[in-house]
C-alpha cells in the first residue's frame, strides 16, 4: 500500500496580478503538502506571498489575481472551480483564520450570529438548532459562559478572546484543513502562546490539517513539523522544521533564525552545537 | 440611557437659546429702527415713540430679550389699558407687515413644508440610496458610470436652476401639471398631487445626488473591509455578504445625513418654495427677509435652528440603536 495521498496539496503554484506597469508575479512556482493531523508552517517576510498562497487556495485572490498551477483538496482540483463550486468549500472543508481578528469580525453583529451564519450557509437548518452548534463551538474555544457570551458583540472582547472566536467560526464545520494567516500575530506574547497552545489542542481532537502562516520562526518553532520559507513569493528553504533551525541550508534561512529572540527558542541549543 | 437623553435635551436647549441671543441681537440691534419701519410714511416722532414704547423698544437690550424669552415661554402682552394686544405662548411677536402672530403665520405654514420635505425625503433616499447601491454593486460598468452622471448633474445643476427647466416644460411646454399652489389634500387629493410633484422632483434631485455618492462610496469601502473577506471565507453566498455585511456598515452614516437634511428642509425649502410659488415656512422666510420684517425673520430662523438642533439630538440617540459600538459607550 502507498502512503495516504496529502489532503491539501500545492503543486507549482504561480499568482499573478495585471499592473499598469506590465504583469506581476507575486508567487512563483510554489509546492507543497499537508497531511492529516500535520501543521506546515510558511515563513517570510512581509510582502513574500504568504497571504496571496493561502487566498488562492480558497478561491479569494483580490481582483485581478490569477492564480495557475494545481491545488488539490483530496485529490480534488480547487484552481478553476467556480464561484459556486468554491462557495461549498470555503468553511465547510477549508476553514480560515485572519491576522487582525478586530476588523475581521463585522462590528455590527453578535458574534454568535456571526459563527451561526457560517454553520447554517453549509448545513441550513433553524436558528435554534444552529444556537447548540454555536454554543458548543465557543466552549471548544475555551470561552466562559458561552451562551452567554454568544450574544456580545465583537468589541466586548479582548484580542485573544476575538482570536478564539474567529477560530471557532473556522471550526463550526470541523474541515478538515484550517488555513491560519498569522493568527497571533495582533497577540502579545502571553495570549499568543495560548492561542498556539489551543490551536495544538484542537488539531489533537480533530486531526485536521493545517497551513499556519507567519513571520515569526519562534511562533513556527511551536506549531509545525515542516516548514517553508519563502522570499519575493519563491520557496528559498523546504524540511522539517527540526532541519530549518538546526541545520538551515540556505544563507536566507539563517538571516531569519537570527533575528529570533532567544528566549523562546527551543532549537537554539541544537543551532549553537551545529555552528 | 434616561440621563444621556436629559443630558442631550438640556444642551439641545442650551444651543437653542444661545442662537436666539444671537439671532436677536443681529436682527433687532444692528438693522434699522422697526418702530420708523412700522410706522412708515405718514410718521410723526410722537406715533414713533408711543411704537418703541408698546414694543419695549425704548427697554435695554437685556430687557426686551428677557421679554422675547419670558414671551416665547409663557406669553406676554404688547401695551396696556384699552390697546393692549395678548400674545400667548409661544408668542414669537407680530409682524410688522400684517400684525398678525408670527406663530401663526409659521402655524399655517409649516404643513407646506413638512409635506415638500416628506416627499422630497422619500423620493431622494428611493432614488439616492438605489443609485448608490447599483453603481457600487457593478462598479465600472455603465449602470455605474449613468447613475454617477446623474449625480454629477444633481450636484452641479442649482436647485432654482432645475426648478425653472421643469417648470417650463411640465407646465408651460407640455401643459402636464398645473401652476403649483399648495391645495390642502382634504380639498383635492389629484391637484394636491400635482402641486407638489414638482418641487419633490427638484429637491429630491439635488439630495439624490448627494446619497448615491455617499452609498456607493460607503460601499466600496465596506467591500474592502477584512470582515468581508471573512463572511466569502466562510462560504456565505454573495447576496448574504452584500445584504448583511456590507449594507449595514455603508448605510449607518446615510442616518446621520438624512436626519440633518430632513431636519434642514422642515425648516422651510426657500428656494424651492419661492419658485413655485409654494406658502411655506422657506417662501415665508424670503418674503420677510426682502421686507425687513425682523420677528418674522427671527421666528422661521429660530424655527430652523429649532429642528436642526432637535434632528441632531434625534440621530445620535437613533445611533446607539443602529452602531452597537455606541450603545455601550452611552449607556
Ligand atoms: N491586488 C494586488 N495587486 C498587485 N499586487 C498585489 C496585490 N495584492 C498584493 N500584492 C502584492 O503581492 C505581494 C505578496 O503579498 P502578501 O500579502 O501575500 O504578502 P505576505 O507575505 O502575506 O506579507 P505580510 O507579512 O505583510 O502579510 C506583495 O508584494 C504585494 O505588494
Ligand atoms: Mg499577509
Amino acid at each position: 500500500m502507498t502512503a495516504p495521498a496529502p489532503l491539501l496539496e500545492v503543486k507549482n503554484l504561480t499568482i499573478t496580478f495585471p499592473t499598469p506597469g506590465g504583469t506581476v508575479t507575486v508567487v512563483d512556482d510554489l509546492s507543497f503538502a499537508i497531511r492529516d493531523n500535520a501543521t506546515l508552517g510558511v515563513v517570510g517576510e512581509s510582502g513574500s506571498g504568504k497571504s496571496m498562497t493561502s487566498l488562492a487556495v480558497m478561491g479569494l485572490l483580490p481582483p485581478g489575481g490569477r492564480a495557475t498551477g494545481s491545488v488539490l483538496l483530496d485529490g480534488e482540483e480547487l484552481l478553476g472551480r467556480s464561484e459556486r463550486e468554491l462557495r461549498r468549500i470555503r468553511g465547510e472543508r477549508v476553514g480560515m483564520v485572519f491576522q487582525d481578528p478586530l476588523s475581521s469580525l463585522n462590528p455590527y453583529y453578535t458574534v454568535g450570529l456571526q459563527i451561526e451564519e457560517a454553520y447554517r450557509a453549509h448545513r441550513g437548518g433553524s436558528r435554534r438548532a444552529a444556537r447548540a452548534v454555536v454554543v458548543e463551538a465557543l466552549e471548544r474555544v475555551r470561552i466562559t459562559d458561552p451562551a452567554r457570551r454568544a450574544d456580545h458583540y465583537p468589541h466586548q472582547f479582548s484580542g485573544g478572546m476575538r482570536q478564539r472566536i474567529m477560530i471557532a467560526m473556522a471550526l463550526c464545520l470541523e474541515p478538515r484543513v484550517l488555513i491560519a494567516d498569522e493568527p497571533t500575530t495582533a497577540l502579545d506574547v502571553t495570549v499568543q502562546a495560548q492561542i498556539l497552545d489551543l490551536l495544538r489542542d484542537l488539531q489533537a481532537q480533530t486531526g485536521m490539517a493545517m497551513l499556519f502562516i507567519t513571520h515569526d520562526l519562534a511562533v513556527v518553532s511551536q506549531v509545525a513539523q515542516e516548514v517553508l520559507v519563502m522570499r519575493n513569493g519563491s520557496m528559498v528553504e523546504h524540511g522539517s522544521a527540526e532541519q530549518i533551525f538546526s541545520r538551515p541550508r540556505e544563507a536566507y534561512t539563517r538571516v531569519l533564525l537570527d533575528a529570533v529572540p532567544r528566549i523562546d527558542d527551543p532549537f537554539g541549543d541544537l543551532r549553537r552545537v551545529s555552528a | 440611557m434616561v440621563g444621556y437623553l436629559a443630558r442631550r435635551l438640556l444642551s439641545a436647549l442650551g444651543i437653542l437659546l444661545l442662537i436666539s441671543l444671537f439671532t436677536y441681537v443681529i436682527f433687532f440691534l444692528l438693522s434699522p429702527d422697526p418702530a420708523v419701519l412700522i410706522c412708515g410714511k405718514t410718521c410723526t416722532p410722537d406715533r414713533i415713540d408711543q411704537i418703541r414704547g408698546t414694543l419695549g423698544l425704548d427697554q435695554p437690550f437685556w430687557v426686551q430679550f428677557w421679554d422675547f424669552l419670558r414671551g416665547f415661554f409663557v406669553g406676554r402682552t404688547y401695551g396696556d389699558g384699552a390697546s393692549a394686544v395678548s400674545c400667548p405662548a409661544p408668542c414669537l411677536g407680530f409682524s410688522f407687515q400684517t400684525n398678525r402672530s408670527v406663530t401663526e403665520m409659521i402655524e399655517t405654514r409649516l404643513p407646506v413644508s413638512a409635506t415638500v420635505a416628506l416627499g422630497a425625503a422619500v423620493l431622494w433616499l428611493l432614488a439616492g440610496v438605489g443609485a448608490g447601491l447599483l453603481s457600487a454593486v457593478k462598479q465600472g460598468t455603465w449602470w455605474d458610470r449613468g447613475a454617477m452622471m446623474f449625480a454629477l448633474g444633481g450636484i452641479s445643476l442649482p436647485n432654482y436652476f432645475v426648478a425653472l427647466i421643469l417648470q417650463y416644460v411640465l407646465v408651460v411646454q407640455m401643459q402636464i401639471l398645473p401652476f403649483p399652489s399648495a391645495v390642502p389634500f382634504g380639498e383635492d387629493p389629484v391637484r394636491w398631487f400635482q402641486s407638489y410633484l414638482m418641487p419633490w422632483l427638484v429637491l429630491a434631485f439635488g439630495y439624490a445626488a448627494v446619497y448615491a455618492r455617499l452609498v456607493r462610496a460607503n460601499v466600496l469601502d465596506t467591500l474592502g473591509e477584512n470582515f468581508l473577506r471573512t463572511a466569502r471565507a466562510k462560504g456565505l453566498s454573495g447576496r448574504l455578504i452584500l445584504r448583511r455585511h456590507a449594507l449595514r456598515p455603508s448605510l449607518t452614516p446615510v442616518v446621520t445625513m438624512f436626519g440633518m437634511d430632513f431636519a434642514g428642509l422642515l425648516g422651510g425649502a426657500l428656494i424651492t418654495e419661492t419658485v413655485f410659488g409654494l406658502n411655506g415656512v422657506g417662501k415665508l422666510a424670503a418674503d420677510s427677509i426682502a421686507k425687513n420684517d425682523q420677528p418674522v425673520i427671527m421666528g422661521v430662523t429660530l424655527l430652523a435652528a429649532f429642528f436642526v438642533v432637535i434632528g441632531n439630538v434625534i440621530v445620535d440617540i437613533t445611533y446607539t440603536f443602529l452602531d452597537p459600538r455606541v450603545r455601550i459607550a452611552t449607556r
